[in-house]
Protein backbone atom coordinates (compact mmCIF):
# COMPACT_ATOMS: atom_id res chain seq x y z
CA UNK A 1 0.00 0.00 0.00
CA UNK A 2 2.78 1.95 1.07
CA UNK A 3 4.44 2.26 -2.66
CA UNK A 4 1.34 2.73 -4.36
CA UNK A 5 0.02 5.98 -2.03
CA UNK A 6 1.76 8.57 -3.43
CA UNK A 7 0.56 7.79 -6.91
CA UNK A 8 -2.49 8.15 -5.27
CA UNK A 9 -2.13 11.48 -3.49
CA UNK A 10 -0.53 12.61 -6.95
CA UNK A 11 -3.21 11.57 -8.65
CA UNK A 12 -5.73 12.58 -6.60
CA UNK A 13 -4.14 16.26 -6.82
CA UNK A 14 -4.16 15.95 -10.60
CA UNK A 15 -7.70 15.52 -10.52
CA UNK A 16 -8.42 17.98 -8.74
CA UNK A 17 -6.64 20.55 -10.07
CA UNK A 18 -7.82 19.37 -13.47
CA UNK A 19 -11.68 19.21 -12.00
CA UNK A 20 -11.37 23.58 -10.79
CA UNK A 21 -9.83 24.20 -13.98
CA UNK A 22 -12.84 22.84 -15.92
CA UNK A 23 -15.12 24.27 -13.12
CA UNK A 24 -13.76 27.72 -13.95
CA UNK A 25 -14.05 27.54 -17.47
CA UNK A 26 -16.96 25.50 -18.64
CA UNK A 27 -19.40 28.10 -20.27
CA UNK A 28 -20.67 30.30 -18.23
CA UNK A 29 -25.30 30.54 -17.86
CA UNK A 30 -25.89 33.75 -19.95
CA UNK A 31 -27.64 35.30 -16.61
CA UNK A 32 -25.01 37.12 -14.18
CA UNK A 33 -24.19 34.60 -11.02
CA UNK A 34 -26.77 34.66 -8.12
CA UNK A 35 -24.76 37.12 -5.37
CA UNK A 36 -27.44 38.44 -3.21
CA UNK A 37 -30.13 36.84 -1.50
CA UNK A 38 -33.35 36.47 -3.94
CA UNK A 39 -36.06 39.24 -4.60
CA UNK A 40 -39.41 39.74 -5.04
CA UNK A 41 -40.70 38.43 -8.60
CA UNK A 42 -41.30 41.71 -10.96
CA UNK A 43 -44.39 42.45 -12.52
CA UNK A 44 -43.77 40.80 -16.00
CA UNK A 45 -40.55 39.16 -15.20
CA UNK A 46 -40.18 35.83 -16.52
CA UNK A 47 -37.35 34.84 -14.34
CA UNK A 48 -37.50 32.83 -10.85
CA UNK A 49 -36.25 34.66 -7.66
CA UNK A 50 -34.08 31.99 -8.30
CA UNK A 51 -32.37 33.20 -10.93
CA UNK A 52 -32.96 36.43 -10.33
CA UNK A 53 -30.34 38.51 -7.97
CA UNK A 54 -31.42 41.62 -5.93
CA UNK A 55 -30.73 44.91 -7.43
CA UNK A 56 -28.01 47.02 -5.66
CA UNK A 57 -28.82 50.10 -4.67
CA UNK A 58 -25.39 51.61 -3.44
CA UNK A 59 -25.09 55.88 -2.71
CA UNK A 60 -26.04 58.00 -5.55
CA UNK A 61 -22.85 58.78 -8.35
CA UNK A 62 -21.97 61.81 -10.01
CA UNK A 63 -25.62 63.73 -11.29
CA UNK A 64 -26.38 64.15 -14.25
CA UNK A 65 -24.32 60.91 -14.93
CA UNK A 66 -22.72 60.59 -18.40
CA UNK A 67 -25.27 57.98 -20.18
CA UNK A 68 -26.16 57.42 -23.59
CA UNK A 69 -29.51 55.39 -24.34
CA UNK A 70 -33.14 56.14 -23.49
CA UNK A 71 -33.77 56.62 -19.89
CA UNK A 72 -36.27 54.34 -20.11
CA UNK A 73 -34.32 51.76 -21.61
CA UNK A 74 -34.57 48.31 -20.22
CA UNK A 75 -31.14 47.42 -20.07
CA UNK A 76 -29.21 49.60 -17.94
CA UNK A 77 -25.84 49.27 -18.15
CA UNK A 78 -23.51 51.18 -15.49
CA UNK A 79 -19.53 51.20 -16.01
CA UNK A 80 -17.34 51.51 -13.75
CA UNK A 81 -14.28 52.11 -15.27
CA UNK A 82 -10.22 53.18 -15.03
CA UNK A 83 -9.02 54.85 -18.25
CA UNK A 84 -5.84 53.57 -17.89
CA UNK A 85 -6.80 50.03 -17.29
CA UNK A 86 -6.60 47.73 -20.21
CA UNK A 87 -9.49 45.51 -20.01
CA UNK A 88 -11.70 48.87 -19.51
CA UNK A 89 -9.78 49.63 -23.05
CA UNK A 90 -10.71 46.26 -24.47
CA UNK A 91 -14.41 46.69 -23.14
CA UNK A 92 -15.19 50.32 -24.69
CA UNK A 93 -15.40 49.19 -28.49
CA UNK A 94 -17.29 46.12 -26.76
CA UNK A 95 -20.45 48.10 -25.25
CA UNK A 96 -19.75 50.29 -28.75
CA UNK A 97 -21.02 47.22 -30.56
CA UNK A 98 -23.55 46.65 -28.30
CA UNK A 99 -25.21 50.47 -28.28
CA UNK A 100 -25.37 49.80 -31.64
CA UNK A 101 -26.69 46.33 -31.82
CA UNK A 102 -29.49 47.40 -29.00
CA UNK A 103 -30.16 50.45 -29.46
CA UNK A 104 -33.33 52.24 -28.33
CA UNK A 105 -33.57 49.29 -25.39
CA UNK A 106 -30.04 50.01 -23.69
CA UNK A 107 -28.84 52.50 -21.78
CA UNK A 108 -25.13 52.88 -20.96
CA UNK A 109 -23.37 55.08 -18.01
CA UNK A 110 -19.86 55.57 -17.07
CA UNK A 111 -19.03 55.93 -14.01
CA UNK A 112 -15.29 56.77 -13.00
CA UNK A 113 -13.07 54.65 -10.86
CA UNK A 114 -9.39 55.58 -11.15
CA UNK A 115 -7.24 53.53 -9.56
CA UNK A 116 -4.65 54.88 -7.51
CA UNK A 117 -1.85 52.83 -8.85
CA UNK A 118 -2.64 53.59 -12.41
CA UNK A 119 -0.51 56.76 -12.50
CA UNK A 120 -2.71 59.02 -15.20
CA UNK A 121 -5.96 57.40 -14.48
CA UNK A 122 -7.08 60.46 -12.16
CA UNK A 123 -5.65 63.04 -15.03
CA UNK A 124 -7.50 60.82 -17.54
CA UNK A 125 -10.73 61.00 -15.50
CA UNK A 126 -10.45 64.47 -14.83
CA UNK A 127 -9.84 65.45 -18.49
CA UNK A 128 -13.40 63.63 -19.47
CA UNK A 129 -14.99 64.97 -17.17
CA UNK A 130 -13.54 68.56 -17.95
CA UNK A 131 -14.67 67.71 -21.01
CA UNK A 132 -18.48 66.90 -19.66
CA UNK A 133 -18.44 70.30 -18.98
CA UNK A 134 -18.42 71.42 -22.18
CA UNK A 135 -21.30 68.61 -23.24
CA UNK A 136 -18.49 66.48 -24.44
CA UNK A 137 -17.42 63.86 -22.43
CA UNK A 138 -18.07 60.98 -24.81
CA UNK A 139 -16.07 62.23 -27.47
CA UNK A 140 -12.95 63.03 -25.09
CA UNK A 141 -14.33 59.13 -23.21
CA UNK A 142 -13.75 57.55 -26.70
CA UNK A 143 -10.57 59.44 -27.86
CA UNK A 144 -8.89 58.69 -24.31
CA UNK A 145 -9.75 55.05 -24.68
CA UNK A 146 -9.16 54.66 -28.31
CA UNK A 147 -5.45 56.25 -28.00
CA UNK A 148 -4.79 54.44 -24.54
CA UNK A 149 -1.85 52.90 -25.98
CA UNK A 150 -0.54 55.88 -26.99
CA UNK A 151 -0.97 58.00 -23.84
CA UNK A 152 -0.40 55.58 -20.96
CA UNK A 153 3.57 55.19 -21.72
CA UNK A 154 4.45 58.89 -21.71
CA UNK A 155 5.25 61.36 -18.75
CA UNK A 156 3.12 64.57 -19.86
CA UNK A 157 -0.26 62.89 -20.03
CA UNK A 158 -1.91 66.46 -19.49
CA UNK A 159 -0.49 68.02 -22.54
CA UNK A 160 -1.31 65.16 -24.67
CA UNK A 161 -5.29 65.45 -23.50
CA UNK A 162 -4.64 69.07 -23.69
CA UNK A 163 -4.19 68.04 -27.96
CA UNK A 164 -7.26 65.91 -27.39
CA UNK A 165 -9.25 68.85 -25.73
CA UNK A 166 -8.33 70.76 -28.71
CA UNK A 167 -9.18 67.97 -31.75
CA UNK A 168 -12.57 68.04 -30.34
CA UNK A 169 -13.30 71.51 -30.09
CA UNK A 170 -13.57 72.58 -26.98
CA UNK A 171 -12.68 75.91 -25.42
CA UNK A 172 -9.13 74.92 -23.85
CA UNK A 173 -8.70 77.62 -21.53
CA UNK A 174 -12.28 76.76 -19.92
CA UNK A 175 -11.27 72.92 -19.91
CA UNK A 176 -8.03 73.87 -18.20
CA UNK A 177 -9.61 75.73 -15.23
CA UNK A 178 -12.39 72.54 -15.09
CA UNK A 179 -9.62 70.33 -14.94
CA UNK A 180 -8.80 71.51 -11.64
CA UNK A 181 -11.69 72.69 -10.65
CA UNK A 182 -13.89 71.57 -7.63
CA UNK A 183 -16.72 70.19 -10.19
CA UNK A 184 -14.83 67.36 -11.62
CA UNK A 185 -13.15 66.36 -8.72
CA UNK A 186 -16.38 66.19 -6.86
CA UNK A 187 -17.71 64.02 -9.46
CA UNK A 188 -14.79 62.32 -9.94
CA UNK A 189 -15.15 61.83 -6.10
CA UNK A 190 -18.99 61.07 -5.97
CA UNK A 191 -18.66 58.13 -9.07
CA UNK A 192 -15.99 56.43 -7.09
CA UNK A 193 -17.46 56.69 -3.50
CA UNK A 194 -20.63 55.07 -5.76
CA UNK A 195 -18.46 51.84 -6.73
CA UNK A 196 -17.65 51.52 -3.47
CA UNK A 197 -20.52 51.23 -1.57
CA UNK A 198 -21.55 48.75 -5.01
CA UNK A 199 -18.55 46.54 -4.13
CA UNK A 200 -16.28 47.89 -6.82
CA UNK A 201 -13.05 46.34 -6.63
CA UNK A 202 -11.28 46.81 -9.89
CA UNK A 203 -12.11 47.50 -13.22
CA UNK A 204 -13.98 47.08 -15.59
CA UNK A 205 -16.81 46.36 -13.16
CA UNK A 206 -20.20 46.21 -14.98
CA UNK A 207 -23.54 46.42 -13.30
CA UNK A 208 -27.03 45.60 -15.86
CA UNK A 209 -30.02 46.94 -14.27
CA UNK A 210 -28.54 47.08 -10.40
CA UNK A 211 -26.63 43.47 -10.94
CA UNK A 212 -23.10 42.64 -11.29
CA UNK A 213 -22.13 41.24 -14.77
CA UNK A 214 -19.23 38.54 -14.02
CA UNK A 215 -16.35 39.84 -15.45
CA UNK A 216 -16.18 36.47 -17.86
CA UNK A 217 -19.47 37.75 -19.72
CA UNK A 218 -18.24 40.51 -20.82
CA UNK A 219 -17.01 39.15 -23.95
CA UNK A 220 -19.15 40.49 -26.68
CA UNK A 221 -20.71 37.31 -27.35
CA UNK A 222 -21.36 36.71 -23.74
CA UNK A 223 -22.73 39.87 -22.74
CA UNK A 224 -24.93 39.71 -25.64
CA UNK A 225 -26.55 36.76 -24.36
CA UNK A 226 -26.69 38.93 -20.81
CA UNK A 227 -28.42 41.31 -22.38
CA UNK A 228 -30.90 39.16 -24.59
CA UNK A 229 -31.80 37.02 -21.44
CA UNK A 230 -32.09 40.19 -19.12
CA UNK A 231 -34.45 41.74 -22.14
CA UNK A 232 -36.68 38.51 -21.58
CA UNK A 233 -36.76 38.46 -18.17
CA UNK A 234 -38.33 42.01 -18.44
CA UNK A 235 -40.46 41.55 -21.05
CA UNK A 236 -38.81 43.55 -23.88
CA UNK A 237 -37.86 42.03 -27.65
CA UNK B 1 14.95 13.96 3.96
CA UNK B 2 11.01 13.62 4.40
CA UNK B 3 10.50 16.85 5.69
CA UNK B 4 11.68 18.26 3.07
CA UNK B 5 10.57 16.37 0.53
CA UNK B 6 7.14 17.28 2.60
CA UNK B 7 7.94 21.20 2.57
CA UNK B 8 8.30 21.16 -0.90
CA UNK B 9 5.37 19.06 -2.01
CA UNK B 10 3.55 21.92 0.17
CA UNK B 11 4.48 24.94 -1.37
CA UNK B 12 4.20 23.54 -4.83
CA UNK B 13 0.73 23.10 -4.23
CA UNK B 14 0.48 26.27 -3.83
CA UNK B 15 2.29 27.32 -7.29
CA UNK B 16 -0.02 25.10 -8.45
CA UNK B 17 -2.96 26.87 -7.40
CA UNK B 18 -1.47 30.65 -8.54
CA UNK B 19 -0.77 28.99 -11.81
CA UNK B 20 -3.80 27.42 -12.21
CA UNK B 21 -5.81 30.21 -11.56
CA UNK B 22 -3.65 32.53 -14.00
CA UNK B 23 -3.67 30.18 -16.52
CA UNK B 24 -7.78 29.78 -16.13
CA UNK B 25 -7.92 34.03 -16.50
CA UNK B 26 -5.95 33.46 -19.77
CA UNK B 27 -8.03 30.71 -21.07
CA UNK B 28 -11.20 32.48 -20.83
CA UNK B 29 -9.86 34.92 -23.25
CA UNK B 30 -9.61 37.92 -19.96
CA UNK B 31 -6.59 38.73 -18.52
CA UNK B 32 -7.99 40.19 -14.67
CA UNK B 33 -9.69 43.17 -13.97
CA UNK B 34 -7.45 45.84 -12.47
CA UNK B 35 -7.27 46.23 -9.26
CA UNK B 36 -5.99 48.70 -6.73
CA UNK B 37 -2.74 46.53 -6.09
CA UNK B 38 -2.40 44.71 -9.15
CA UNK B 39 -0.49 45.18 -12.77
CA UNK B 40 -1.77 41.60 -14.10
CA UNK B 41 -3.95 42.72 -16.57
CA UNK B 42 -1.13 44.70 -17.72
CA UNK B 43 1.46 41.74 -17.21
CA UNK B 44 -1.13 38.89 -18.49
CA UNK B 45 -1.94 40.58 -22.03
CA UNK B 46 1.46 41.12 -22.85
CA UNK B 47 3.68 39.10 -25.07
CA UNK B 48 5.47 37.92 -22.77
CA UNK B 49 2.30 35.49 -21.43
CA UNK B 50 2.26 33.28 -24.25
CA UNK B 51 5.08 30.79 -24.65
CA UNK B 52 4.93 29.03 -28.38
CA UNK B 53 1.30 29.35 -28.27
CA UNK B 54 1.24 28.28 -24.98
CA UNK B 55 -0.12 30.56 -21.64
CA UNK B 56 3.09 30.56 -19.54
CA UNK B 57 0.85 30.35 -16.49
CA UNK B 58 -0.27 27.15 -17.85
CA UNK B 59 3.55 25.95 -18.46
CA UNK B 60 4.10 27.22 -14.86
CA UNK B 61 1.26 25.09 -13.50
CA UNK B 62 2.38 21.78 -15.24
CA UNK B 63 5.90 22.71 -13.75
CA UNK B 64 4.50 23.16 -10.19
CA UNK B 65 2.93 19.62 -10.52
CA UNK B 66 6.03 18.06 -12.03
CA UNK B 67 7.54 19.05 -8.64
CA UNK B 68 4.57 18.36 -6.05
CA UNK B 69 4.98 14.72 -7.83
CA UNK B 70 8.43 14.07 -7.78
CA UNK B 71 8.73 15.77 -4.07
CA UNK B 72 5.80 13.29 -3.08
CA UNK B 73 7.66 10.58 -4.71
CA UNK B 74 11.15 11.46 -3.09
CA UNK B 75 9.10 11.71 0.17
CA UNK B 76 8.05 7.67 -0.22
CA UNK B 77 11.63 7.00 -0.53
CA UNK B 78 11.96 7.12 -4.31
CA UNK B 79 15.55 8.58 -4.67
CA UNK B 80 15.52 9.18 -8.20
CA UNK B 81 12.86 11.43 -7.88
CA UNK B 82 14.42 13.17 -5.08
CA UNK B 83 17.59 13.61 -7.61
CA UNK B 84 15.31 15.26 -10.43
CA UNK B 85 13.80 17.81 -7.94
CA UNK B 86 17.23 20.07 -7.82
CA UNK B 87 17.80 20.71 -11.28
CA UNK B 88 14.00 21.21 -11.85
CA UNK B 89 13.58 24.14 -9.24
CA UNK B 90 16.47 25.28 -10.18
CA UNK B 91 15.55 26.00 -13.69
CA UNK B 92 12.22 27.69 -12.23
CA UNK B 93 14.16 29.88 -10.23
CA UNK B 94 16.08 31.36 -13.10
CA UNK B 95 12.60 31.52 -15.16
CA UNK B 96 11.24 33.59 -12.24
CA UNK B 97 14.30 35.65 -11.86
CA UNK B 98 13.59 36.27 -15.62
CA UNK B 99 10.08 37.18 -15.22
CA UNK B 100 10.55 39.41 -12.36
CA UNK B 101 12.98 41.45 -14.43
CA UNK B 102 10.36 41.48 -17.37
CA UNK B 103 7.93 43.23 -15.27
CA UNK B 104 10.32 45.11 -13.40
CA UNK B 105 12.12 46.95 -16.82
CA UNK B 106 10.34 46.06 -19.52
CA UNK B 107 6.72 45.44 -18.89
CA UNK B 108 7.35 47.63 -16.38
CA UNK B 109 4.25 46.62 -14.10
CA UNK B 110 3.92 44.23 -11.00
CA UNK B 111 1.44 41.00 -10.65
CA UNK B 112 0.45 39.69 -7.91
CA UNK B 113 -0.04 36.52 -8.47
CA UNK B 114 3.20 36.78 -10.45
CA UNK B 115 5.21 37.16 -7.75
CA UNK B 116 3.29 35.25 -5.19
CA UNK B 117 4.74 32.10 -7.99
CA UNK B 118 8.24 33.83 -8.12
CA UNK B 119 8.28 33.44 -4.02
CA UNK B 120 7.03 30.24 -4.04
CA UNK B 121 10.03 28.92 -5.99
CA UNK B 122 12.47 30.58 -4.42
CA UNK B 123 11.16 28.72 -1.38
CA UNK B 124 11.15 26.03 -3.14
CA UNK B 125 14.88 26.28 -4.17
CA UNK B 126 15.69 27.21 -0.46
CA UNK B 127 13.74 24.19 0.96
CA UNK B 128 15.81 21.61 -1.86
CA UNK B 129 18.84 23.04 -2.17
CA UNK B 130 19.28 23.22 2.12
CA UNK B 131 17.78 19.86 2.23
CA UNK B 132 20.27 18.53 -0.38
CA UNK B 133 23.27 20.12 0.25
CA UNK B 134 22.82 21.62 3.63
CA UNK B 135 21.59 19.39 6.12
CA UNK B 136 22.61 15.75 6.55
CA UNK B 137 20.52 12.81 5.41
CA UNK B 138 20.82 11.64 8.62
CA UNK B 139 19.22 14.69 10.20
CA UNK B 140 16.22 15.35 8.89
Amino acid sequence: MKRILPFIIILVVLGAALGSAWYFTRPNPATPTVTQPAPPPSPGSQSTPAQQPVARQGVPGAEPAHSIGPANAPIHLEEFGDFECPPCGMLHPILEQMHEEFGERLRITFREFPLANHQHARTAAAAAEAAGIQGKFWPMHDLIYERQNVWKTQFNTRAIFEDYAREIGLDVERYNRDMDGNLVTQRIFQDSRRGQSLGVQGTPTVFMNGREVPFENLAPDKLRLVIMKELQAVGSK
Amino acid sequence: MRKVYIAAALLSLIGIADALYLTVEHVTGQSVKCTIVSGCSEVLSSPYAVVAGFPLAGIGAVAYFTVFSLATLAAFGYRAAGTLLTPLVTAMFFVSLWLIYLQAFVIREFCQYCLLSAAVTTALLVVVVVGRFVLKPASV
